[in-house]
């Protein structure tokens, strides 16, 4: 019995699935960390404060 | 801008927060169960209803999407209102998603005690509860989607995002993995096969880790763990990075769970450098969640919230490394098939997701309530308790873990492993599991002292069921103006937009790694020898799939020296093809079975010792911590649905002749006939319709089609034993030779070497090939394998034949004439 290995290379163009989905993630990453470090601080600011400026906030126990 | 009057439903989420604290209980419970099952065989209570095998999934079923499932919900139903300032979308929606949940629950514990099992890790349920299961879940997506289309806020926060990634995330995996074809109300096939039903199951497996035990509880924590400390999130630029490449990579790494196994090389590799790259987003949300708390540490010293997140937190940083550190092939071979991955899966479980659910609940309970928390110092016991118990729990299992995968692989000079048995490697380990019960003790200990905690602070307030608040309408912007919007701002208030780049980020992962593995036929080369089952066999699987078999049998064979030494040749991916499902296990609490069925190899039992084997394991040898499952010799299989199963198979593409299913159910009784025939010989009177029957025929089965033929059986030339045998009489020679005879010999022969059932007696005159030292030297040696005794010359060397001689002649004769 053929023992089976190496399927990688028995498969053509299996790398093309590997390369296409690598290339998606880097360039997106890419993408969007640059567009997200772009973005103003004082925004990202206003953004995090929103979810704090309800009653709940006031309430808050601690001991 | 007039503000607009709303009410937020706060009575559905005291809803999902008292179904989460009733279910964690009972799914604590049968955790403390299995653990006790697991170190005292007598927890199986010598009922089919309560065996390791339905309880297990019962407990992992129970936590995950009982315990879990109704903390998410909780948890965004209340999050959700107050971040969109609207109330939710239905309420007809919400209670129908409540209630609908709650029944899949009960219906999943009813299943499981009756042995109703798919047997696809955490996907267990059959097919009308997946069906069930997906429209509860549609609905909860659309009220979610609905309450953010009528929300009153422009952006949407962070936490949100992970929220409609679960809903989407779950909907693909749940789907997809879960394509069966029924053949009764309570019995389907998956529809994929072998090497592709594990690759389909450890992408769904996985990714349930990923987006049931990740992606909500990162949502959470975005919202609560602010909330508690009263501080804004650390970065809001990282959560986004994180959030995107997480979604992304997590589909990706599914095949790390089937590594050195029977699957292709390039889908390995795929998982293994996907799960590698998961360390970077997992951790920007650790770090995010950390650094939250930055000025904020002197309250975590009081309160109970803060320091339950922050075990919370970390517990995800020490998981999310060591995921990834586990999917490195050389690590994996310790921690795969050990107990290092229910470690693990319960540094996360208990640490990250009950962390986060008992400060969410300590937190939300009493402000929904409109109280205080009974008692600040019973929650901060709580806490104290549960981290102990976290660490009692893992340490020992991976102290075991560590253990066992050296005495697997453990050899001796001459060459052979030096604990051949599979048995000698789990007594070992057994004090391990007596302190996990302890670890898990305390966890429910701790448990109570909250659900105890929370009940008295409902005593003390009530909920607002419609909470009044008030907001200005939502003005929708129109088309992004690219001077003062960024292209992800104005993504993030499109909200159907925005699910539809989530959906595709989680579905090229998906894409990539069961596209090839189903659309390529060079895939899965195919080997001419393997049959598909006979009726009998195909109905022993079912057993062996229904009763959770493969939550301690594994079905593969990796390719170390160390397993095929112990189990015979390693699997290929060709024998798989006519496996629906796939059963290759994850744990091997017990031996692997992949080639149980191969005659001369040292797997294989006669089926007298099954027989003995299923009535009761720990007669065959006391240290055994299999359940017995002596119902298989009172049980029948059904046979009006033999023709049903065989048509499905042909359906799902097993080449069974045209017309097969007619002569199904005789090609069956003739196949029962043959093994009751066996049985009788050894004087065991069964009906060939025995549930016994069918698993005798499966065990026989497993691996047989790649063994070679069976050689003839000769007969030991009697004249050819020109080697005479010395008996060795020295104190050691025999304590060794004990040594081996307790752990291998005892399975059939007794510890007091008189036989069990109808294997033979050691101390008697009666002996097949005789009784001189080089007959007896010879008879051990080469085994006799029609009556199940396989040759141990294959794993003993000759020195140690010779002390087991010995000791047969010599120690047990002299005890026996005492």
């Amino acid at each position: 019995m053929k023992i089976v290995s190496n399927l990688l290379e028995n498969i053509e163009g299996i790398q093309i699935y590997y390369i296409i989905g690598l290339l998606i993630f880097f360039v997106l990453f890419i993408v969007i960390f640059i567009r997200t470090m772009k973005r103003p601080n004082k925004e990202m600011e206003d953004i995090k404060n929103s979810i704090l400026e309800d009653n709940d906030a006031e309430k808050i126990v601690t001991s | 801008m007039e503000n607009q009057k709303f009410y937020y439903d706060n009575k559905i989420v005291k809803l999902f927060l008292l179904a989460t604290i009733i279910w964690g209980v009972v799914g604590v419970i049968v955790g403390l169960l299995i653990a006790l099952q697991l170190a005292f065989p007598f927890f199986n209570f010598g009922l089919e209803f309560t065996t390791f095998g339905r309880m297990r999934p019962l407990h992992t079923n129970a936590i995950i999407f009982a315990f879990v499932g109704n903390a998410i919900f909780g948890g965004v139903y209340y999050s959700l209102q107050k971040l969109l300032k609207a109330r939710m979308f239905n309420d007809t929606l919400s209670k129908i998603h409540f209630w609908g949940w709650q029944l899949i629950i009960v219906l999943a514990a009813v299943t499981f005690v009756f042995g109703i099992s798919t047997s696809k890790e955490y996907a267990e349920l059959e097919w009308p509860i997946d069906i069930l299961i997906t429209i509860v879940w549609v609905i909860f997506g659309w009220n979610m989607i609905g309450t953010l289309v009528k929300r009153r806020v422009q952006h949407i926060y962070a936490a949100i995002w992970w929220y409609l990634a679960t809903f989407l995330g779950v909907a693909i995996l749940h789907v997809v993995n879960s394509l069966a074809l029924p053949i009764s109300l309570i019995k389907s096939y998956s529809i994929y096969a072998g090497a592709q039903d594990a690759v389909v199951q450890w992408w769904y497996g996985h990714n349930a880790v990923a987006f049931f035990l990740t992606t909500p509880f990162l949502g959470l924590m975005y919202y609560y763990l602010p909330k508690a400390a009263n501080r804004p999130i650390y970065s809001y630029k990282l959560s986004i990075i994180h959030f995107w490449s997480l979604i992304f990579l997590y589909m990706w790494a599914g095949p790390h769970h089937l590594l050195y196994q029977a699957l292709p090389d390039w889908a390995q590799a795929l998982g293994v450098t996907f799960s590698i790259m998961l360390i970077a987003p997992s951790w920007g949300g650790m770090i995010n969640g950390l650094l939250t708390l930055r000025g904020a540490w002197d309250r975590v010293r009081d309160s109970a919230v803060l320091k339950f997140y922050v075990v919370a937190v970390t517990a995800y940083g020490m998981s999310t490394f060591e995921g990834p550190m586990m999917s490195i092939k050389t690590v994996n071979q310790v921690t795969h098939f050990t107990d290092w991955t229910i470690a693990h899966v319960h540094i996360a479980g208990m640490g990250w997701n009950g962390g986060l659910v008992f400060g969410m609940l300590y937190w939300l309970i009493p402000r929904l309530f409109k109280t205080k928390l009974y008692s600040e110092k019973l929650a901060n016991t709580h806490f104290w308790i549960a981290t102990l118990a976290i660490l009692i729990y893992a340490i020992p299992l991976y102290w075991a873990a560590i253990t066992q995968w050296l005495m697997w692989q453990e050899f001796t000079p001459e060459g052979f492993l030096a604990y051949p048995n599979f048995l000698e490697t789990l007594t070992q380990i057994l004090p391990m599991y007596t302190i996990r019960i302890i670890g898990g003790t305390l966890f429910l200990t701790g448990f109570l002292l909250m659900v105890y905690n929370l009940f008295k602070t409902m005593a003390t307030g009530s909920v607002e069921a419609n909470e009044a608040a008030e907001a200005p309408a939502l003005v929708l912007q129109g088309a992004r103006n690219p001077l003062s919007e960024t292209v992800h701002r104005w993504m993030e208030r499109r909200v159907v937009r925005f699910s539809i780049w989530v959906f595709i980020a989680l579905a090229i992962g998906g894409a990539v790694e069961i596209i090839p593995m189903i659309f390529i036929k060079s895939n899965i080369p195919t080997i001419d020898s393997v049959k598909p089952y006979t009726p009998l066999e195909l109905e022993g699987r079912d057993i062996y799939v229904s009763e959770g078999c493969y939550t301690c049998h594994s079905q593969v064979v990796r390719p170390f020296r160390w397993e095929t030494d112990r189990y015979g040749e390693y699997s290929k991916i060709g024998e798989f093809v006519y496996d629906h499902p796939y059963q290759w296990g994850s744990r091997r609490t017990g031996p692997d079975l992949a080639r149980a069925g191969v005659i001369t190899g040292p797997m294989y039992k006669n089926a007298a010792w099954h027989y003995n084997h299923f009535m009761d394991p720990q007669k065959m040898n006391e240290q055994s911590i299999m359940p017995n499952y002596a119902w298989f010799a009172k049980n029948e299989i059904n046979l009006d649905m033999v023709p049903n199963k065989i048509r499905a198979m042909q359906t799902l593409g097993v080449p069974y002749p045209e017309g097969f299913d007619k002569i199904a159910v005789d090609d069956l009784m003739q196949q029962a006939q043959k093994i009751v025939d066996d049985l009788k010989v050894s004087n065991i009177d069964i009906e060939p319709t025995k549930q016994m029957v069918a698993m005798i025929a499966y065990m026989h089965k497993l691996g047989k089609d790649i063994s070679p033929p069976p050689i003839e059986i000769v007969e030991p030339e009697t004249t050819e034993q020109t080697q005479e045998i010395e008996l060795l009489s020295g104190e050691e020679d025999l304590a060794a030779a004990k040594a081996i005879f307790t752990t291998t010999c005892v399975v059939c022969h007794g510890a007091d070497g008189k036989g069990i059932a109808t294997f033979p007696d050691l101390t008697d005159d009666e002996w097949l090939t005789g009784s001189s030292p080089s007959q007896v030297y010879q008879s051990i040696s080469n085994g006799n394998i029609a009556k199940g005794m396989i040759p141990y010359k294959n794993q003993y060397s000759e020195n140690q034949i010779t002390q087991l001689t010995s000791y047969i002649l010599i120690t047990l004769q002299d005890e026996n004439s005492k």
